[in-house]
């Protein structure tokens, strides 16, 4: 319509004016405008979050309108936290507000799948048969199991009814447990924070009935095993809030824009006030664009770096100009101070062991834990002093374990001596391992010996095995960072420009950095924690983390951190960030999580070690001790092979094994009665007998197999399964793309303690279960797919490192289609298995093996040196050299009773965790009321709410009672009043609705090191530094120095330089070679900006911001040389399988690397391999894990086992690639052929 | 009209129940003679093909078909708005009228689902019904054409929903909802072709002196 024909000739509009003539009153019809209003009109706003392990935890609001999700957006009432500090809010990113979208997508999962060739021979046998006995007779028969796992992944689901997929479940559970045992049935799912009752809802299941549940954190090498060596801690880390109290930033291979979106805020606001920023990324990352400096070394080198820069500070203030600051703390909170013995080798000496009060007659008049108190000089007289706080004093005694400045013996102050130098009754000619003279590809190796001797001053010490030579570990520090003090001998360095390890001239020809950056920001960084007292914070991104050796990278940080006194000071710090880690209810959620209200110990295993194992990928290892060892190392004092370490780890109690025993668990206690034995005894006597035999010595045994595998909360093949065409092979038996050969066609030297079967096993699990709302990779594989709720249609729990408050997640509409919360599909399960377990399992006796534990006073355990009872050094005794025997109660029909009831443990044992327990009867009171109880008088546990319920009110985070009940039980041990640091709120009782209506901020609780106040921003080892509780380590302090016989054996008792290993993962793939240009390039696998580990890799908004699919990075030189543009499809390959996906070419990147963003699904837009003929894989399908023997050492204070705390942990970055581009692009979209039918 | 409750059974998850009243089915179709000759024979053929199917066979090839394909998602909306926010509100739109007309949705699906909306059709008035299937029939030739493309005997049953709406679809608007879900890239070029960006242009590519094209563009 014309312009003209709309206006008006003759009227006017308006009738009234107000404002002056500022507003004009119309009587126009303005019905149109209902469209835009109810598009903003909902019927409700939900609070709710994304459980996606990406460490935000951002509170949203979901908009619900006739019972449909519209969208979400984000919620800006976060409580206001202290004075001068930015807001928390807004929180969120492009990802989280893409995630509404999931929720409808044709990629939901909506009804529960089975695969059909399974659930047809299901139909067939329970037609005439009962359910366990149908599910025997399918998986009995090898052509009949054969017949449906090896379709696995390749399409052919059909819709099941939840009771006929309950009933087969719980048929295989029941089956599997009766037949081989239940610790054949194991769970994964990672990350509870992120919704801590759905992962509670699988693991409680599993703890119930013996299941084991798999870690996670060390699996996905998240881990940093430097934390608990160095500090006994898992990984605490201060919140993003407390990057604003910093004045030195190191960013270090963290990408915080891209990877840490919702804090990144705090980091862009704190330059405003002058905070300097260095960032340290091989590639030209995000964060590098917000760096005064951009440091790029070389990847994998960055302990060189570390190294250098710890050289500069030692040698500028702690030595020359000293700094006051640095000397207290470290002479009151690090061990530094601590004695060292000396071992005498040929000419020269090798560190040993940290000298304890047991060495000395008298043992220093200690009674108790002689063996584990460590001693040092009083610097007055160099009289030895017995300091308070080692472990000895944590257990078997009360008050005086802190680290208050005293001597134990009478409580005289003490100061510490840090050095001998010029007190010196001889200097030593010492001898330390240096790893940089070789290196693999294209790593640089220095021309330096193996062996480096160095002057140390020492003094002797009358032991009762004679006279003993002592150094302090400050002065071993110092000579391994090759500063010369003027003690005379070689192999130190004058000045920082001596190519000497480890000074800056020396790192500049490792790491690629100039020798003056690299003392520039040494300096600055010591310079400012001076000034500041130790406001110099390093963040950290778990990629450097990743490399084989990261704990020299991590430990060569740390060493900074505490030389420069900045753990546990706000502001500073050690900000490793990697999944969402920090459940802060924790101790709330264990009894819930593994039904310690019910029965004690749960199983729990150690991921790498299990998969590593299970999943055949030991079969193809190449690496041997022999290349890992330190030149000073006794080399016939360990195993060759890899998993032979792991092996005679879990037969010392160091780690956990599951399965535990070829026997069927449930079958071991009678015997034992029948032989007249306590169980403990009767399992140590077989052991030794050999009558009893652990499963880890030949996991390609049948009765070795695990056979049930739930996957919740995770996509365990699509994102985190290092060897992920191993996967296919071994535990699925399907096709599968690993090209190279194992040991026996290889020729390799076989393992000594591992059983090797020419023909190794393939698809040994029976059944994998996954539950999902979305179609993952992992679904794809599963045989039975079980439909979730999605993080709008649920209640749960949600915390997270990243900031002090605890939020939820709320149904905003009920389950879509047939989908259920994971709370409910398990308490399903539980119930048909009862039902199902009548007349198969009643009451059962289980005999459970548990490792030797961090925080429980068995881990004093092992005091010297290793001691292996098979071999013939000491005798078999539970909990001392051999796991822990256990004997559990079941009562199987009864589990669904269970899984939906508080049991009495509770009340009868207390609570607690990290080595503090409580009385918690009050509480189990309270839950009574709240949630009701059943008919024997327990409270309830039926709906998700109730179960958030018993988290909330058992925790001392969210109930204040609680937690001046356990500062208080903590005072005890420290000797200590700590109960002021929770006094103000010890009101305070945080419910789940009073979480729906605000995100809470969460009450100081001993069960972390940081604190939640009006003062501080968390801050981890805040409270150590602060109220002098000791580190939960040997000496009870940060340690630079790892005592362990096989930390040194590995020369790893100081923190050293170690390049990347060679994972000889080419030499398979030479055959592959043809015309076409290639070239061998370091993989990377970081994170990514358009999803959350796999997730969102499948969403289509997500998609579109990026090449919609999966996509490799190269540089352009790298690119230039074998013919590669921008947008070309290319293959990756090695000997363990073959990807495709699109060439990122780039100058972000630099040459001889490249980068596959972690966790692309293999489900969107792969094509086939030109390889395998088979359809692309994923990150994985390139990587291999290979495990480090020092991550198996247990029994031994901080060195002892925790689940997600210590164990081996699955690096991947060492890993070379052959790239090349593709000629054909298969899609694959032809139906399955089964091959017979082909010919 | 039962024509349209039958193509919405036909068109839901084959369970047995439906297995067993396929000749209850055809028969009343045949009754009701409200399909054009050519497509109820075709779907006459459907239905007979079903019945001899093993049931496993058949649930198998739906799952495989609707459940696990995008581009042949049975919700409407799904080729209409995409992965849009706008699919929210369309949903609410479309549940506002059922309530309109006094349904309620009992099973627990969402309201775009075709099956669903088929059932609904089946008690309006024949001409509403057609009428309002017209403002759709664009996404059911295109499920046609992209199920016939891959040979599927269930092309039967969208050309059956084809013939029934007041208007026949679009040409163009079939091929856009065809190439909107991925005509199925099954060459490099054609995946490459649906990802390409467009090229930014901030002068008409006539030079300055086409400024005035380009002021109009921020597309094409």
């Amino acid at each position: 319509m014309s312009h003209f024909l709309d206006r008006l000739a003759f009227f006017r509009k308006n009738i009234d004016s107000f404002s002056g003539t500022h507003g004009v009153v119309t009587n126009e019809d303005r019905t149109w405008e209902e469209a835009y209003r109810s598009r903003w009109a909902h019927d409700k706003v939900v609070r709710s979050t994304h459980g996606v392990n990406c460490t935000g935890s951002c509170s949203w609001k979901i908009h619900v309108k006739g019972g449909i999700v519209t969208w979400e957006t984000q919620q800006t009432d976060y409580p206001r936290t202290r004075p001068d500090l930015p807001n928390h809010e807004p929180r969120g990113c492009a990802r989280g507000a893409s995630y509404s979208w999931y929720l409808y997508s044709a990629n939901r999962v909506k009804y529960p799948l089975v695969r059909r060739r399974l659930v047809e021979l299901w139909r067939a046998e329970r037609a005439t048969k009962a359910p366990v006995e149908a599910w025997a007779a399918i998986v009995e028969d090898p052509a009949k199991a054969r017949h449906y796992k090896k379709v696995r992944g390749l399409g052919g689901f059909v819709r099941a009814q939840w009771e006929e997929v309950e009933e087969i479940i719980a048929a295989a559970n029941v089956y599997t447990a009766k037949t081989h045992g239940p610790d054949r049935i194991v769970g994964f799912s990672p990350i509870p924070a992120m919704s801590m009752v759905s992962y509670a809802a699988g693991s409680r299941y599993l703890s119930l009935i013996g299941g084991v549940n798999l870690s996670f954190y060390d699996w996905y090498c998240d881990l940093p095993p430097a934390s608990p060596q160095t500090w006994g801690e898992q990984t605490d880390v201060p919140e993003s809030a407390d990057w604003y109290n910093s004045t030195f930033l190191l960013l270090w291979g963290s990408n915080v824009p891209q990877t840490r979106t919702p804090d990144a805020h705090f980091y862009t606001e704190v330059r405003y006030k002058g905070t300097k920023s260095v960032v340290i990324c091989p590639d030209y990352s995000e964060a590098a664009k917000f760096a005064d400096l951009w440091l790029h070394p070389k990847q994998g080198t960055d302990a060189a770096l570390a190294m250098a820069m710890g050289h500069v500070i030692l040698k500028e203030f702690h030595l020359a100009g000293r700094s006051e600051y640095f000397d207290a703390y470290c002479r009151k909170t690090t061990d530094m101070p601590m004695l060292v013995r000396l071992d005498r080798r040929g000419e020269a000496f090798v560190p040993g062991r940290l000298l304890r009060a047991a060495d000395l007659d008298g043992a220093m008049g200690q009674a108790n834990n002689p063996d584990w108190k460590t001693l040092a000089f009083e610097e007055a007289d160099l009289s030895l002093a017995l300091p308070n706080g080692s472990i000895g004093f944590r257990w078997g005694e009360s008050g005086k374990w802190n680290i208050e400045e005293k001597d134990a013996r009478d409580g005289h102050e003490v100061r510490l001596a840090l050095t001998l130098a010029g007190r010196e009754e001889a200097m030593a000619s010492v001898a330390f391992p240096y790893f940089g003279g070789s290196a693999p590809a294209t790593f640089h190796a220095t021309d330096h010996a193996a062996m480096l001797h160095r002057n140390v001053p020492v003094r002797t010490v009358q032991t009762k095995d004679g006279p003993v030579q002592v150094a302090t570990v400050f002065d071993l520090m110092v000579a391994n960072y090759g500063i010369d003090r003027g003690f005379g001998g070689g192999n130190v360095a004058a000045s920082l420009d001596d190519d000497i390890p480890y000074t800056p001239a020396w790192a500049e020809a490792v790491t690629g950095v100039s020798r003056h950056h690299i003392a520039t920001v040494a300096r600055q960084f010591a310079e400012n924690a001076d000034k500041t007292h130790g406001k110099s914070m390093v963040i950290l991104g778990a990629g450097v983390n990743h490399w084989y050796h990261m704990d020299m990278i991590y430990r060569g940080i740390i060493n900074m951190l505490m030389m420069c006194g900045c753990i546990g000071q706000s502001g500073g710090g050690w900000s490793h960030y990697v999944g969402q880690e920090k459940l802060r209810p924790q101790t709330g959620w264990l009894p819930l999580a593994f039904a310690l209200d019910w029965n004690r110990p749960p199983r729990q295993m150690n991921s790498t070690s299990f998969f590593y194992a299970h999943s055949s990928q030991w079969r193809y290892e190449k690496m041997d001790t022999s290349a890992l060892l330190s030149p000073l190392a006794d080399a016939g004092a360990l195993p060759a092979s890899l998993i032979d370490c792991n092996v005679k780890a879990e037969r010392m109690g160091w780690l956990p094994s599951a399965p535990q025993l070829e026997a069927n668990p449930l079958g071991i206690a009678a015997k034992a009665e029948a032989a007249g034995q306590a169980v403990p005894a009767y399992v140590a006597a077989q052991l030794a007998s050999g009558g009893l035999k652990l499963s880890a010595e030949d996991p390609d045994a049948a009765q070795n197999f695990p056979r049930n595998m739930f996957v919740w909360r995770s996509n365990l093949l699509g994102a985190s399964g290092k060897g992920h065409e191993y996967f296919l092979k071994y535990l699925l038996g399907t096709d599968h793309g690993v090209l190279g050969k194992d040991m026996g066609h290889e020729g390799g030297t076989k393992p000594a303690e591992v059983a090797w079967h020419d023909e190794a096993p393939t698809g040994k699990l029976d059944l994998l279960v996954t539950l999902d709302f979305r179609m993952s990779t992992t679904c794809v594989y599963s045989d039975i797919v079980l439909p979730t709720a999605t993080w709008y249609e649920k209640h749960d729990l949600n915390t997270s490192d990243m900031h002090p408050f605890i939020h939820p997640l709320s149904a905003a509409v009920d389950p879509a289609w047939e989908s259920r919360s994971d709370w409910e599909i398990y308490k399903g399960i539980a119930r048909t298995f009862s039902r199902i377990a009548e007349g198969h399992l009643g009451r059962e006796r289980d005999v459970v093996l548990t490792p030797i534990m961090h925080d429980t006073a068995g881990e004093l355990a092992q005091p010297y040196d290793v001691a292996d009872w098979k071999q013939g050094d000491c005798a078999p005794v539970p909990g001392r050299t051999m796991a822990n025997v256990t004997l559990v109660e079941r009562d199987y029909p009864a589990t669904y009773a269970r899984f939906t009831s508080l049991g009495p443990l509770l009340g009868k044992l207390g609570n607690g965790g990290k080595g503090i327990g409580w009385n918690t009867e009050h509480e189990v009171a309270l839950l009574g009321g709240l949630n009701g109880t059943n008919a024997e008088g327990r409270p309830r546990i039926e709906t998700d709410i109730d179960a958030a319920e018993v988290i909330l009110s058992l925790a001392p985070e969210t109930n204040g009672e609680v937690a001046v009940k356990a500062w208080a039980a903590l005072g005890k041990q420290t000797g200590r009043d700590h109960t002021h640091l929770a006094r103000a709120r010890e009101d305070d009782k945080i419910r789940f609705r009073d979480l729906q209506a605000q995100p809470r901020k969460i009450i100081s609780s001993p069960t972390w090191s940081g604190l939640e106040s009006e003062h501080v921003s968390y801050n981890a080892g805040y409270t150590n530094v602060h109220e002098l509780i000791p580190w939960r380590t040997l000496t009870g302090r940060q340690q630079f120095y790892q005592d362990h016989a096989w930390m040194r054996a590995f020369g790893e008792a100081l923190a050293v330089y170690r390049p990347p290993i060679d994972t000889h993962t080419l030499a398979g793939v030479r055959g592959l070679a043809d015309e076409r240009p290639s070239m061998a390039l370091n993989f990377l696998t970081p994170h990514q900006k358009w999803g959350i580990h796999s997730t969102y890799s499948d969403n289509l908004l997500m998609l579109t911001l990026n090449r919609g699919g999966p996509v490799v990075w190269i540089s352009e030189i790298d690119a230039k040389s074998i013919g590669l543009v921008d947008n070309d499809w290319i293959e990756v390959f090695n000997a363990n399988g073959s990807l495709t996906a699109r060439a990122v070419v780039s100058q972000r990147i630099p040459s001889g690397m490249c980068m596959m963003y972690h966790a692309q699904e293999k489900i969107v837009n792969v094509p086939g391999s030109e390889i395998t003929g088979l359809r692309g894989g994923i990150h994985n399908s390139v990587t291999r894990v290979c495990p480090k023997p020092t991550h198996m050492i247990g029994g031994y204070a901080q060195l002892s086992y925790g689940f997600n705390y210590y164990g081996t942990v699955g690096s991947n970055r060492d890993e070379f690639v052959v790239v090349r581009k593709m000629l054909e692009v298969d899609w694959k979209e032809a139906p399955h052929r089964e091959a017979e039918t082909v010919k | 009209m039962q024509t349209f409750r039958i193509l919405s059974a036909l068109l839901s998850y084959p369970e047995p129940d439906l297995l067993a009243a396929l000749p209850a089915l055809r028969a009343a179709m045949d009754e009701e003679a409200l399909l054009p000759h050519p497509a109820a024979v075709e779907l006459g053929g459907f239905i007979d093909e079903l019945a001899r199917l093993d049931m496993l066979d058949a649930q198998e090839r739906y799952v495989a078909l609707f459940d696990r394909n995008r581009s042949l998602s049975l919700h409407i909306y799904e080729h209409v708005h995409g992965e849009s926010r706008e699919r929210g509100q369309a949903m609410v739109r479309l549940a506002e009228l059922y309530r309109l007309h006094g349904l309620h949705i009992s099973a627990r699906e969402l309201p775009d689902y075709l099956p669903l909306f088929l059932e609904f059709l089946s008690i309006l008035p024949e001409r509403a019904a057609r009428s309002l299937l017209a403002d759709a029939v664009h996404v059911m030739a295109a499920l046609r054409e992209k199920l016939a493309r891959r040979g599927s005997p269930y092309a039967a049953v969208l050309r059956a929903v084809e013939t029934l709406a007041a208007r026949p679809a679009a040409a163009h608007m079939v091929a856009e909802t065809v190439a909107a879900l991925g005509a199925d890239a099954d060459t490099l070029a054609a995946l490459d072709r649906q990802w390409e960006d467009e090229a930014v242009r901030f002068v008409a590519a006539g030079g300055p002196d086409g400024a005035a094209d380009a002021a109009a563009c921020g597309g094409a």
